[in-house]
Order: structure tokens, then sequence, then C-alpha cells
């Protein structure tokens, strides 16, 4: 039985039109056409489709559509601050190598933009546990701490 | 052949700097199309039916439920499905393959075999229809240990290949005198050891789609590292000319060396399409992707050597047998590789090495970053700290005392070139002052009295190509535009390495212009030049030469056409960061852009060029330096640091590189102490096909990594001395970690992965 679903993607009121059995993640990426968030696993393991709803962040494969009715969903396609601006997180990430195959990427970014919305200046051990829930298999990780080190500072410097 | 001229040495401007990754731009915006991502008008989604049972004949297979089911259009069996034998991995200049598989066979070799395969109108539907479909098996005597496939008796699981369940006949490589080299020993050191079946576990399940068209051509998006090959052997066996399948792969989510064979869903996916005359997509479970992908070769090895007190190897002798799991695949190229490889990495002049592989009823084991090394220098350096322990030597002297040096044969028969290891022992040792970490008061931290600390080393080498084994090809295009700017084709994969950013550091270093004004194109077999495929880190030193040679024609044309635009010889003329200008006189000059576009006269300009390379091999080397604590009570190990030294010749993008280093060593961590794919002994079962049941280390598991790359042997066989990284810090690491693990509290493993109750039961037995 399909369902009609009202919610916010990114900022946009939007509605998907839904199996009631369909994950926000097939919704997002086969009926909304936000391919961006990616299935890894498709049970909750891996982290790759991590998106933020209502600012907590959730592995969307674990979430039915139906339940995103009325809430406010972000995913990567949305945290880019304007067209041809990049988050900084986003630009750190490129500068320091901390994407490789890329995969794992939209969800650790997620994941870190809510580390460092909720603690603007975390620790190396804040980091790592933040993104416990995230598997990167290429990286060793090493990059992505820094590149989560370095936007930490540079949207500091840029608040004060 | 190899380019044998010196290494040019210049004053770099691009190479060596760790420039903006174009495609991680997109990677970082969500932008970057996946196969997964490609979605076609009318797309049918479809399901393998997989094997419930390890070995088995199957009496018959009732397919009319299925059929029937609304929203199923096809459904594939061995009945229906093209008969011809295969390759898994059809590397066309290779001499080491077995032409062992069907599409689908009236046999199951695995638990987890595809039997049948359906195209419905969604994923759900055709789920669903899997369960309709009636099969009914003969189950046969299954084996699922190769000691037990190779016993007189044993079931066969194929009717190719040499017989007894081997995939290919005995590797034999005897150097010198063995029995006269054990006779001068002082002493001779003796063990078995074995390795677990690690997963590549990339994080993109595999995926592919396929479409025909009106003129019976086949367009094939796939996750692959190797869309050349994809596309020969599909072409072979579904009896098309090579014009009429066109393989595309864009971005990859990894393959780590595992997306290199032609999969049986793959043919089924092509197959599902044309008969339905619709796409389909078939896109692996993350439990599929254990169960049908590609896993390292579980083996077990015999290794005993003989030493001199003076601590000169004077004799190796060693037995190796690898688990190829129910099919071929890279089973004979990894037994070659892996046993060869013996001959060296600690000279000695009498080697006798014996490799074999065997048949089992598990899932296929394949290529994997490390590619049977892995096994084969985990003992061999192990072996090295358990001769330093009873000489009273330092571990890391007596390897640095026996590495391989400039000159030695190396596995590929050839003398090796630069002999980095030496120098990254000695850097290593040095940076470290490991003579002062040996000699560290041993006493445990009072804060911590059930936390032993170790220290240990491990050192590999590995090739920059696959060859002799594969003959390899590298080849690139090169198009100078009118308006100045360059074009690279190329037909290596991007995994997500930054082999593309390499090439194109490479070819505007060459020509002399900006970064920025070199495109890439690459993943269309229609498009681009032939290419093997991304694998035996070979992508920079192989088609990164090649790119090289085409740029170095361009350069000469751009160069030839300023010349006529300035009215004086080339040869006065030089090209840097775009602009082209005469030698002796800097403030006559023009830009390429100039050079390339109309003037009176004169109508503007495309130039194209081609490079093709075929190299013989170069080596680079690591020497690993790791820090462990092993908690007494939980046995659980915790890797602390590690100093990874490699020497990778010219360093294209230092970033890049780093990267492959340090993932590799988070994948060689989890091999040596925590991942293993496990398949249950009684029923060929997989018993933790998931990434929570396997364990990765992940953020909280990483250790500090401190990388050091030191350009200390280029070989003149890669652009400007560069040399290959992929595959080197995952061989390194494991036995450094063993060695820390005996270093902290004195017992020895022989095997991997060391796990914590491993490591609860040795402490118990030694009383500890």
């Amino acid at each position: 039985m399909k369902r009609i679903v009202e919610l916010t993607i990114n900022g946009e009121p939007r509605d998907m039109t839904v199996e009631t059995c369909c994950s926000l993640l097939d919704a997002l990426r086969d009926d909304v056409g936000l391919t961006g968030t990616k299935k890894g696993c498709d049970v909750g393991d891996c982290g790759a489709c991590t998106v933020i709803v209502d600012g907590q962040p959730v592995n969307a494969c674990l979430m039915l559509a139906v339940e995103a009715e009325g809430r406010t969903v972000e995913t990567i396609e949305g945290l880019q601050p304007g067209v041809d601006v990049l988050h900084p997180l986003q630009d750190a990430f490129m500068r320091h190598g901390a994407s490789q195959c890329g995969f794992c990427t939209p969800g650790i970014l997620m994941m870190a933009k809510k580390l460092l919305d909720d603690n603007p200046r975390p620790t190396d051990e804040d980091i790592r546990f933040g993104l416990s829930g995230n598997i990167c298999r290429c990286t060793g990780y090493t990059k992505i701490f820094d590149a989560i080190k370095s936007a930490a500072l540079e949207m500091e410097a840029a608040r004060s | 052949m190899n380019i044998n001229t010196p290494i040019e040495e210049r004053e770099f401007k691009i190479v060596g700097k760790s420039v903006k990754r174009d495609d991680v731009l997109e990677k970082v915006t969500g932008e970057a199309e996946y196969t997964g991502d490609v979605k076609l008008a009318g797309m049918l989604h479809g399901k393998i039916k997989r094997a419930a049972i390890a070995h088995a004949r199957i009496k018959s297979i009732d397919v009319s439920k299925a059929l029937a089911y609304p929203g199923v259009k096809a459904v594939l069996t061995h009945e229906n499905v093209p008969r011809v034998l295969h390759y898994g991995s059809p590397h066309p200049r290779s001499a080491s393959c077995t032409k062992d598989q069907y599409i689908l066979d009236d046999k199951v070799r695995f638990w987890g075999e595809g039997v049948a395969a359906i195209a419905a109108t969604s994923e759900e539907i055709a789920d669903e229809a899997l369960d309709l479909i009636e099969v009914e098996y003969e189950a046969l005597p299954a084996v699922f240990e190769p000691e037990d496939a190779a016993l007189p008796g044993a079931p066969l699981i194929h009717d190719v290949g040499p017989g007894g369940n081997l995939v290919l006949d005995p590797v034999r490589v005897n150097r010198g005198d063995v029995e006269a080299g054990f006779a001068q020993a002082d002493f001779i050191l003796e063990g078995t050891f074995s390795g677990g079946r690690p997963h590549p576990a990339y994080m993109e399940p595999n995926v592919c789609i396929a479409d025909w068209d009106g003129s019976n051509k086949l367009t094939f998006w796939t996750s692959t590292q190797s869309s050349f090959m994809v596309r020969g052997i599909l072409a072979e066996v579904l009896g098309l000319p090579l014009t009429k399948v066109r393989v595309l792969v864009d971005h990859m989510g990894g393959g780590f060396g595992a997306k290199q064979d032609c999969f049986q869903h793959e043919f089924l996916c092509a197959l599902l399409a044309k008969e339905t005359r619709r796409p389909v997509k078939m896109e692996f479970t993350r439990h599929e992707t254990f169960v049908a992908g590609r896993a390292r070769h579980p083996c077990r090895i015999w290794l005993k050597q003989g030493f001199k007190n003076d601590g000169t190897l004077v004799a190796r002798d060693m037995k190796l047998v690898y688990d190829s799991g129910a099919y071929g695949s890279h089973g004979p190229g990894v037994t070659i590789v892996g046993t060869t490889a013996a001959t060296s990495l600690y000279r000695c002049e009498n080697v006798r090495l014996e490799g074999r592989c065997l048949y089992t009823n598990t899932p296929i084991n394949g290529a994997f970053r490390g590619y049977g090394v892995v096994q084969s220098y985990y003992p061999l350096d192990i072996q090295m700290d358990e001769a330093a322990e009873r000489l009273g030597m330092d571990p890391a002297e007596l390897k640095l005392k026996n590495v391989v040096r400039a000159g030695d044969i190396a596995p590929s028969g050839h003398p090796i070139v630069g002999h980095g290891l030496e120098i990254c022992l000695q850097h290593g040792i040095d940076v470290l002052d490991w003579k002062s970490i040996r000699n560290r008061d041993r006493t445990p931290d009072p804060k911590r009295p059930h936390i032993r600390k170790g220290w240990g080393t491990g050192c590999e080498m590995h090739g920059s190509s696959a060859y002799p084994g594969i003959k390899e090809q590298g080849n690139a295009t090169v198009k100078v535009n009118e308006d100045g700017t360059v074009t690279l084709l190329t037909g290596a994969a991007g995994l997500g390495t930054g082999a593309h950013t390499a090439l194109a550091q490479i070819v505007a270093e060459e020509l002399g212009v900006r970064f920025e004004d070199v495109g890439v194109i690459h993943g269309d077999t229609d498009v681009v030049p032939w290419d093997i495929g991304a694998f035996a880190s070979h992508t920079t030193y192989l088609v990164g030469t090649a790119a090289k040679m085409a740029a170095t024609k361009v350069r000469a044309s751009v160069l030839e056409r300023a010349a006529m635009k300035l009215q004086v010889k080339a040869e006065e003329l030089d090209l840097t960061d775009g602009q082209v200008f005469v030698t002796a006189e800097p403030g006559r000059f023009m830009s390429v852009a100039e050079a390339m576009g109309p003037s009176r006269g004169i109508p503007a300009a495309n130039i194209v060029a081609n490079g093709t390379y075929e190299p013989t091999k170069s080596y680079s080397f690591a020497a690993h330096f790791t820090e462990v604590d092993v908690d007494m009570e939980t046995g659980i190990v915790e890797v602390k640091r590690v100093v990874p030294v490699h020497d990778i010749g010219r360093v294209i993008h230092p970033i890049a590189a780093q990267g492959q280093i340090e993932g590799g060593i988070q994948q060689g961590i989890g091999h040596t102490l925590t991942e293993d794919y496990i398949i249950d002994k009684k029923t060929g079962r997989s018993l933790n096909a998931g990434l929570v049941d396997y364990k990765m280390p992940l953020s909280m598991d990483m250790p500090d990594i401190e990388t050091i790359i030191l350009e200390a042997a280029p070989d003149p066989g890669g652009p400007w001395g560069a040399k290959g990284v992929g595959e080197d810090p995952i061989i390194a690491i494991g036995p450094s970690i063993a060695n820390a693990i005996y270093d902290a509290i004195g017992v020895r493993f022989h095997h991997y992965p060391i796990t914590p109750e491993d490591i609860l039961k040795a402490l118990r037995e030694k009383g500890a």
C-alpha cells in the first residue's frame, strides 16, 4: 500500500509517494532522486546512509519513510551552504585526502556535521567516538580525523 | 620492455604536490555517480537464488510458480542459459588462469552459489519469487579444508584441472642446494603457520546494470576494477564481438583487488536483460557481498630455515597450501605470486619452495591487496624474529643484515634495481631510537598492571606490476585542445586511490601545463584506450609511464606549432606553466592556448598522441614498527602506534600515497587481530557474513600512524622513478603485530587472526 509522506528535505517542503514498507533510504534514493546517501549494508551496520532527521543522526536504512512524515531531513546534498560554496568540512575532506573511494563519505560528513554542531571543539576522543558507527575501509580514518579537526578550527575562527 | 634510461632529475611543479583531487569534489557533495545510483527507464531488478547446500547435483529445478508470480518477468536456470566453460579472472595477458566455471551449472560447489536468477519489477517481488523456485538436490560429500581435499579418495569438486582437487600443478621453485645449505647451518628453525579468510569488505556492494539496444549491443554498468576484462569475458561467453559490449564504470566504492573477477551475477544480469528486453539492475546485499564476493585465500604454511651463528640464512625450505574455495578465480595467480615471493625479502642462496592450491566446497577466494604475499611473508618475518631471539640479537638488526640488496635476484627473476628495504629499516631504527625501545624498562605501569607493552617490526617488498605472471600493457591518449586545455583518456579504473589525479599530474608536469588544465576521461570501454585493469599496485607505474610517453609526444608537437608562430626553431623553445618561450630570450613567449588557437593564415589545431608501455618490474619496500598493548585479563590486543617506513620511489601525490599506506594498515590490523570470514566446517555455511559479526577496525580502534615515505630507490621503469604503493602496507603490518605481541607477553603465534581467546588460552598454557 502506498502513502504520501510530506516532509522537509534540505530546507524544501517535499512529498514522497512510498510503500509503507519502504525505508527512508530507498525513498530518498529512488523516489526523491537524492542518491548521495549510500546503501552499504541496508541493516544499520555501516553508517553510509547517515542523514540528520530533526537534528539527530539516523541510519536512513533503519527508518521507515512513513516515519519521516512532518519531519526535517538533511542529506549530503544539503550540506553546501550555497552553489559553489563548500561547507568547511567538505573543503577540509578534500584538502586532507579524507575521502578515497568516497562511498562512506556522505554519511561520515553528515555525522561530522552533527558532531561539530553539538561540540565545536571536539577532542580526538570525541571525534573517534562520534564516528564509531561509520565504517570507512579505505583511509584508516587518519585523514578523516585530520579533516574534522581542521574544519573545527576554521569554523571556530570564522565565528570569532 | 622497461625504460632503462637514467631517472631525470628536475625541479617539479606539480609532481610531488598534494593537488586537490577533482573526483573528491564530487564525493564530498554527493554528486559522484556510482553504479548503484544509475536508474534507467523501465528498469527491472534481478535477484539470485542461492543454494543452501555446499556440494550437490541438481536433480530438478521447478520455476513455474516463480514465473507465474505477478511482476516476475524472467527466470533463468542452468537449463536455459548458454553453457560455456569460462575463466573467473580472464586477464587476457596472463598465462595462469583456470577455466572451470559455467554461468549456471547443474552442480553446486559451495553454500550460497547461485542456481537461478529472477528479473522482476521490484527488488521485493524478485526476492519473494526466489522462495517459489523449487530445487531438488542430490547431496554430495563435501570438503571444507584443503588438507581434506588433497586426501586420496576425497570428493572431486571439478572435472577439469590437474586432478586431486588441485587448481593448478604444484608451483616449485628451486635455487641453489637446500640440503647443502642445511648442512652448513649452525641451527635450524621449523614451524607451521596458517592464515584465515579475511574479506575485503569494500563499502560498495557489487552492482551492475545491463541494457541491450536494438542492434543487439550490450551496455553494461558495473563496479569493476577491470572494465576491459569484463568486456572481453562477457563478449566471449555471450558470443558477441567486442564492439557489441560497452562497459561503463564511473566512481566505484572500493575493490581492494576483489572486483577484478567477472562474477556470476554479471553474466546473469546481462542474460536477464536480454531475455526481457528491458534494463536489469542487480545489486548485492551485504550478505551476498561476502558469500558471492571474493576473500583472501586461507593458507597453511610449513617453513624450515637454516641459520649460521652470525645470523646468515643458509637454507629455506617452504611448503604453502592455499585454499581456493569452490572455483579457481585467482588461485593460480595467488599461488604463483605468493610462492615465488618467498625466494626473496630475506636473502638466501638455497631455496626450495612448493606452493599448492586446492579446491574446497567454500566460497570463492580471489584477488585481494597483497595477493598471496600477505600469506607467505608472515612466516618469513616471524621466523626471522625467532632466529634473532635464538641468536640473542635485536630482530631489527638481524633483518637489516639479511634484507635483499640491489642486484639480488627478485621473485620475478630480475636483479633488483633499488634496495629501499635496508634504508627503510635503518631509518625506522634511527628515528624511533629502536635500541632504547628494545632496552626499555619493562615493568608494567602500576596503574594498569594487567597491560603488557610490546614492540615489533615487519618487513615487506612488493612488485609494482604483475610481471612476469601477467605481461601488462599500459595505454594513454593525450589530446591538446584548441584552447590549450588537455584531455587524458585512460582505461584505468577509479577505485578511489586517486589514480586519475596522479595521471593528470604526470601529464601536466611532462607537458608543461597547469594541473587544472588537464581533464581526465575514463570508464567507458568504447572511448578510452584498452586497459588491463587496476591491480598489482601498477596504475601509477604502468599507466603513468604510458601517459608520460604520450605527453612527451604532444609536447613536441605543441613546441613545433609555437615555433612556427614565433618563427624560431622548436629546439629553441621551452614550455612551462602553460607558456611557451624562447629559452634564450624568455621575453618572447606565447601561451599554449595561443599556440593551439587560430592566427592569421593558421587554423586552430588539435594534437593527439598515444603512449603504450609494457614494463617488467620494480619493487617497493617497507618496514613497519608497531607498538601494542596486550591486556592479560581480556586477551585484547590494542595497536597503539605504527611507524610505517616506505620506499615507493618518486612520490606523485603525497597525501594520496599516505592514504594508501594508512588504509592498508587499517585492513592489516583487522586481518591480524579480528577479521576472519568463518565457514562452518560441517556444512560449509557462512557464519559471519555481515559487518557486525565480521569485525573490522573502526575509528575507535585505529592507532596513531606516523607515516614516513622515503624516495629511497626510484625505479627507472616508472614515471620519474615512481613505484607502486597500494599493496605494500597490508603485508608488513601483520608480522610486526605478531612480533610485538611476542615482545609483550612472550608467546609466539603462527597464525592470523590472533584473537583474544587465542591469547588467553596461550597465557593459561604458559601458566602466566
